[in-house]
C-alpha cells in the first residue's frame, strides 16, 4: 500500500517553523503536475456534469452548480427515485430543460458527452464511485469524508494520478481567501511556536427512534445504496451516518472540514506519529455504532493535535447566518465549530463559516484579527478552472485523503479499545497493532469492489 | 333601503358569480349585507345569500369564508368566524338561503351607519370523521426515508378542501389583497407550470386554461397567509395520510358501522401501483396518464380517497404544517414536510408516504397545497 505516493516526511516534525512551512509548501507545489485533459476547452464551453447522489447535499449541490452558466447539469442520479422531482425540477429552473434521471451512475460514466462526476453519497459509496469515475475519464467533485477507510482513500488518490483527473473534495472551507491570510500570520510567527491545536465539533443530534424491517420501498434500489456494504435487511429506521457500515461517522463527516483546516493552517503535514481517542457512545444510546463523544489526540512530534466532537452538546452553536459573512466575530467560547492554534507567543482562533480569525497575544489582548467570508462558490469557481486548466484544484484528494484519515484513525483507536496507537506514514499503517491495521480496508461486496490496481 | 344601495349590493354579488367561476369556488348568489338595529346589541350586521351547492352535505360540506370593504376603508377585511352568529358561515351542509349575523361592528373601528360590500365565497371540503388510523410514516422524517414506521394515531374530526388550492382561488385572493405584491412571485408566470399574470396596477389574471390547476411557487408562508384568509390552516402530516388512507372505520370511531377495507392502502384507492395494468389513476411523471405537467384538480375524480379527497398524490406536491424533525440540519434550518409527490415523480413516489423536505421560504413549481379545518362542533357557533 502507498508504493509510490508523495512523502512530505514531516510527520515527525515537533513544531511548525516558518521555514518548515515553507518547505511544506515548496514540497506541495512540487506535486501539482498539470494534469491531461482529454478535450480542448473554448472559454465559453459549458462543463457537462452528472450527479450521483441527490439527497441533502447533493441537492445543494446540484443547485449550485445549475445555476452556473458554464455548466450544463446532464444527469441526475440517485438509488431512489423518490429524489428525481425536486432535483429535476431545479435543473429545469436554473437551465430551462430537465437532465436525464436514472438509477444506476454508471449510465452518467458511459456517456462520453459527461465531463464531471459529483459523488454526493453516503461514505461507503465516495471511493468506488469515485474510482470507477477516473477510469471513466471523469472528473470528480466528491463529498467529505473522502473515503469510507484509508485504504479506499489512498486507492482514490492512486485513481487520480493514474488516469490524470481532477478530483476536488467537497471541503469548501479551504477555498477561503482568509484561510491563507491565517496561515500567513501562523508562518510568520505571530503565535510564536505552535504548539497545540484544538479542533471543535460539537453538536446536538436527536436520539434516533429504534426501525423495524421492511419490505424494500417501489423506486429505491435498495442492492446498489449498499454497494460494496453488506446487503443488511432494509431498515429505514437505521441511520447510515451512525454505523460503521457505511459511514466514518456524523462527528467525523462534519469535524473533518476543520481538520482539513487546522491541518491547512500548520502546514499540511501528511501523517500524525501517534492517535489515541476517548470516549464513545456515551449519551445516544439508540443502536448507534459511532461514537457520540469522540475526544482524538493526534503527536505531530511535539506538536498536538486534539479533536473535541461530541453529538450532545446543545449550548454549542454552529456560526449564527447573521454572523457568517460579516465582518462580526462568533462567539468564540461556545462556537461549535471553532479551531484553537495556540503557540509560544499567542494564540488564534479560526472559523470556518465566513467567520474570520482573532490573534491574542500574552495578554490576552486582540493582536490581529482578519474577517472571512463563506467559500462555496470559490471553491466550485476552481472546480470548474482546474477541468478547464487541468491544475490540482485546492481541496485535491490527496489532501482529502490526509485530512480524512484523521477521522478514520481516531475511530480505529475507539475500536480497539480508545487505545493510543502509532502510525507508520512509509506503510500507512499501524505499528505492531494487527487488530488495528484490520480496519484499514473493509471487505467490499461483489461486484462493488475496490480494486487493488486501479 | 336606498337605491344607491342596493345597487351596490348588486354589483356585489355579480361580482362574486364572476369570481366564483374562474375560480372554483362554488356559487354563491344574492348575496347581500345589510344593517339593522336591535335592542341592546346596537347595529348588527345580516349578512344573506343562497348557497347553489347541490351537493353540499355532512361528508362534503362548503366551508364559507366572508370578507368586506367598509365604506371609507381601502382594503377588504374579513369577518371572524367567532364574530358571527348563523347558518351562513363556516361548514355549511345544505344549499339554499343562508344568513349570519355580526354585532360589535365599532369593536372593529367599522361603520355602522352604512354596510359593506361583501364577499362570499365557498370552497368544497370533505368530512374525516374522528378515529383512530394506521400511521405508516414517521412524521418528520422526511429524506430520512423514513417509511414503513408501523403506529396508529387518533385524530378528531377534521375537514380537509376536496381539491389542491387552484390557481383561480389564489388569484382571487391575490386581487384582493395583494395590490402591494405579497403571496405573489415573478415564477408564477410560469406558464405550464403555475400561470398567474400581474399586469399594470397590480392587477392579477389567470392564464388561459389555468385556472383550473393547482396553485405552484407558493412558500410555506404563501400557503399559510392564503389559508389564514380563508379561516383554514396547512394539513399535518397525520392529517394528510388519514385522509388518503381513511381510519380503521371510515364513519368514525364513534359509530364504527363502516369498516375501512384497506386501512393500510399505500394509495386513495387502494394497493395497485398508479400505472398498473395501463390504469393511470393519478397525474405523475411523464404523459401517458394524459399529463406531462400540472392537470386541472379533480382529474382523476374516480381515484378519490375513501373520503372523497382528490389529487392528494400526484399533480402537484403539498405543503404540510410539520417540521423536518429527524436530523441535525432539520433543527438547525427549519424545513417543512412536503407529502404526495407531484407531476414531476415516478409513479411510486406518489404514495401515502414519501415524503420530502423544503426550506419554508422556498417556492417550487411541483409544490401545492391544500387546507383544514379542525375546530370545535358545532363549527358556527349556533
Amino acid at each position: 500500500m502507498g508504493e509510490g505516493r508523495k512523502s512530505c516526511g514531516m510527520n515527525t516534525r515537533p513544531v511548525l517553523s516558518r521555514r518548515q512551512f515553507v518547505k511544506t509548501s515548496t514540497g506541495l507545489a512540487a506535486s501539482m503536475a498539470m494534469v491531461a485533459s482529454q478535450r480542448v476547452w473554448g472559454a465559453n464551453d459549458r462543463v457537462v456534469f452528472g450527479f450521483m447522489g441527490v439527497g441533502g447535499r447533493g441537492s445543494y449541490l446540484l443547485q449550485a452548480f445549475a445555476k452556473r452558466s458554464d455548466v450544463e447539469v446532464a444527469y441526475v442520479c440517485d438509488v431512489d427515485t423518490r429524489r428525481f422531482a425536486n432535483a429535476r425540477e431545479a435543473v429545469e429552473e436554473a437551465q430551462g430543460r430537465a437532465p436525464k434521471t436514472t438509477q444506476d451512475f454508471r449510465r452518467i460514466l458511459e456517456d462520453k458527452s459527461v465531463d464531471v462526476l459529483v459523488n454526493a453519497t453516503p461514505d461507503h459509496w465516495h471511493a468506488l464511485g469515485t474510482i470507477l469515475a477516473c477510469q471513466a475519464g471523469k472528473d470528480v467533485y466528491v463529498e467529505k469524508p473522502l473515503a469510507h477507510n484509508p485504504w479506499e482513500g489512498r486507492q482514490m488518490v492512486a485513481a487520480a494520478r493514474k488516469y490524470q483527473r481532477v478530483v476536488q473534495v467537497g471541503t469548501q472551507s479551504r477555498s477561503a481567501s482568509y484561510l491563507r491570510e491565517a496561515a500567513e500570520a501562523i508562518r510568520a510567527g505571530k503565535l510564536g511556536e505552535v504548539q497545540l491545536v484544538r479542533v471543535f465539533n460539537m453538536m446536538e443530534h436527536p436520539r434516533r427512534k429504534p426501525g423495524t424491517t421492511q419490505p424494500v420501498p417501489a423506486g429505491l434500489d435498495y442492492g446498489l445504496w449498499c454497494g460494496p456494504a453488506p446487503l443488511m435487511p432494509y431498515d429505514p429506521g437505521r441511520r447510515w451516518l451512525d454505523q460503521w457500515e457505511f459511514s466514518c461517522g456524523a462527528i467525523a463527516g462534519d469535524a473533518v472540514h476543520q481538520l482539513d483546516l487546522a491541518r491547512y493552517l500548520i502546514g499540511d503535514m501528511p501523517y500524525p506519529d501517534t492517535v489515541v481517542q476517548a470516549g464513545g457512545v456515551n449519551v445516544l444510546k439508540d443502536g448507534r455504532e459511532i461514537p457520540d463523544t469522540q475526544i482524538a489526540t493526534f503527536e505531530y512530534g511535539k506538536l498536538t493535535l486534539v479533536l473535541d466532537g461530541a453529538l450532545w452538546a446543545p449550548y454549542m452553536k454552529k456560526t449564527p447566518m447573521a454572523v457568517r459573512d460579516t465582518d462580526e466575530m462568533p462567539n468564540w467560547p461556545f462556537n461549535a465549530t471553532r479551531i484553537e492554534v495556540l503557540g509560544t507567543r499567542g494564540m488564534m482562533y479560526y472559523g470556518r463559516h465566513g467567520d474570520g480569525w482573532q490573534v491574542f497575544g500574552p495578554d490576552a489582548e486582540s493582536a490581529h484579527t482578519g474577517v472571512g467570508r463563506q467559500s462555496d462558490a470559490e471553491h466550485q469557481d476552481n472546480f470548474i478552472a482546474c477541468v478547464k486548466s487541468r491544475k490540482q484544484p485546492t481541496s485535491d484528494v490527496e489532501q482529502g485523503h490526509y485530512s480524512t484519515l484523521l477521522c478514520h484513525l481516531a475511530n480505529i483507536s475507539y475500536r480497539v479499545g480508545n487505545r493510543k496507537l502509532a502510525w507508520d506514514a512509509k506503510t500507512e499503517s499501524f505499528r505492531d497493532a494487527p487488530d488495528a491495521n484490520a480496519y484499514l480496508r473493509r471487505t467490499y461486496r461483489a461486484p462493488w469492489i475496490v480494486p487493488e490496481t486501479v | 333601503m336606498s337605491m344607491a344601495k342596493a345597487m351596490a349590493w348588486m354589483g356585489a354579488a355579480l361580482f362574486l358569480a364572476v369570481a366564483a367561476a374562474q375560480a372554483q369556488w362554488l356559487a354563491v348568489t344574492n348575496a347581500q349585507a345589510r344593517i339593522a338595529s336591535v335592542e341592546m346589541g346596537g347595529p348588527v350586521l345580516a349578512l344573506d345569500y343562497e348557497l347553489q351547492d347541490v351537493e353540499a352535505s355532512a361528508d362534503g360540506p362548503a366551508w364559507v369564508f366572508i370578507t368586506a370593504r367598509w365604506p371609507g376603508r381601502p382594503d377588504w377585511e374579513a369577518l371572524p368566524a367567532a364574530w358571527l352568529r348563523g347558518n351562513g358561515h363556516g361548514l355549511i351542509t345544505s344549499p339554499g338561503k343562508k344568513r349570519s349575523y355580526a354585532w360589535g361592528l365599532s369593536e372593529h373601528g367599522w361603520p355602522e351607519k352604512a354596510p359593506p360590500e361583501i364577499r362570499i365565497r365557498a370552497l368544497r371540503m370533505r368530512r374525516i370523521p374522528g378515529g383512530v388510523f394506521d400511521q405508516l410514516s414517521l412524521p418528520g422524517g422526511g429524506r430520512d426515508a423514513a417509511y414503513g414506521e408501523v403506529g396508529q394515531a387518533r385524530l378528531s374530526t377534521f375537514w380537509m378542501s376536496r381539491h389542491e388550492i387552484t390557481v383561480g382561488q389564489y388569484v382571487d385572493y391575490l386581487n384582493e389583497v395583494g395590490g402591494s405584491g405579497a403571496g405573489w412571485n415573478p415564477s408564477m408566470t410560469n406558464a405550464i407550470r403555475c400561470g398567474i399574470e400581474r399586469g399594470a396596477g397590480g392587477a392579477y389574471a389567470a392564464m388561459p386554461g389555468r385556472a383550473n390547476h393547482p396553485v405552484t411557487y407558493v412558500s410555506w408562508y404563501d400557503a399559510q397567509a392564503f389559508l389564514a384568509w380563508c379561516g383554514l390552516r396547512l394539513p399535518t402530516e397525520a392529517e394528510w395520510e388519514k385522509a388518503l388512507r381513511g381510519g380503521h372505520f371510515l364513519d368514525g370511531d364513534d359509530t364504527r358501522r363502516q369498516a375501512n377495507p384497506m386501512p393500510k392502502r399505500p394509495f386513495p384507492w387502494g394497493i395497485e401501483p398508479p400505472n398498473e395494468g395501463g390504469v393511470h389513476r393519478c397525474n405523475y411523471e411523464g404523459d401517458a396518464d394524459g399529463f406531462a405537467q400540472t392537470a386541472s384538480v379533480g382529474s382523476f375524480a374516480k381515484f378519490d380517497s375513501p373520503y372523497g379527497i382528490s389529487d392528494l398524490v400526484g399533480n402537484v406536491a403539498e405543503w404540510t404544517l410539520d417540521w423536518y424533525t429527524t436530523s441535525y440540519h432539520a433543527q438547525l434550518d427549519g424545513f417543512r414536510m412536503i407529502r404526495g409527490g407531484s407531476c414531476l415523480d415516478p409513479a411510486e413516489a406518489c404514495d401515502a408516504v414519501s415524503g420530502s423536505t423544503r426550506l419554508p421560504i422556498k417556492e417550487s413549481g411541483i409544490t401545492g397545497f391544500r387546507g383544514v379545518w379542525a375546530g370545535p362542533q358545532p363549527p358556527n357557533g349556533r
